[in-house]
């Protein structure tokens, strides 16, 4: 799963903690995100898309389809 | 350090969330009791310091009972952890149980063959250490 955090993160110009704080998770799990080592689950993907006011599917790609 | 500034301190980090920090700190001080009411406990029966009766058992069922408390603590923290916390927990519980298990049986197959005879207790820790190997391990994996 590929995602436009990092992104997004850039474009309000937030740093790692404050985003983990608005997400109410640690600045550890917004790491593994940007990164791709974790994929949230639906809750907190739903809670993201709120924040950015985006919808879910255009700031989570999923490869697996992507590639087919 | 006030309250607000230690948060902010533990979120950037990356050690948890606010709730996450307050349930470890909890846990933390109640394995710490417990562990304290186990050594002291040890040490008073094993140097007949209490008299024989009820005293002494109710020492002996001391660390058993605080460890009803740091049950309480665990399923707590585990409830305040956010999801990513939660995964590396139960990914060490499954290396701590799971592993600690595989070991005690696989040295008991040495302990047939004349390898040195380890107690039960003795034996018992492989687990905890597991466990917070796979802590460890759960925390680089997911820096």
């Amino acid at each position: 799963m590929k995602n436009r955090l990092k992104v997004l993160r850039a474009e309000n110009d937030w740093t790692q903690a404050r985003l983990a704080r608005e997400l109410d998770v640690s600045r550890q799990t917004v790491n593994a995100l940007e990164t791709g080592k974790y994929d949230p689950s639906l809750p907190l993907a739903f809670k993201i898309a709120r924040l950015f006011e985006q919808p879910i599917e255009d700031i989570f790609t999923d490869t697996s389809v992507s590639s087919r | 350090m006030t309250e607000s500034k230690l948060e902010s301190f533990w979120v950037r980090c990356g050690l948890g969330t606010a709730s996450g920090r307050r349930a470890e700190l909890r846990l933390a001080g109640m394995c710490l009791v417990w562990a304290l009411s186990l050594t002291g406990g040890t040490y008073l029966i094993k140097s007949d310091l209490l008299p024989a009766g009820p005293i002494s058992w109710a020492v002996a069922a001391l660390p058993s009972a605080v460890a009803v408390f740091v049950l309480v603590e665990y399923t707590r923290f585990l409830r305040e952890a956010d999801e990513l916390h939660r995964l590396i927990q139960l990914q060490a519980l499954a290396f701590g149980f799971g592993g600690g298990f595989f070991v005690i049986i696989g040295y008991l197959q040495f302990e047939k063959l004349g390898a040195p005879t380890v107690g039960c207790t003795d034996l018992l820790t492989v687990m905890p250490l597991l466990y917070a190997v796979g802590t460890l391990v759960g925390w680089r994996r997911y820096r």
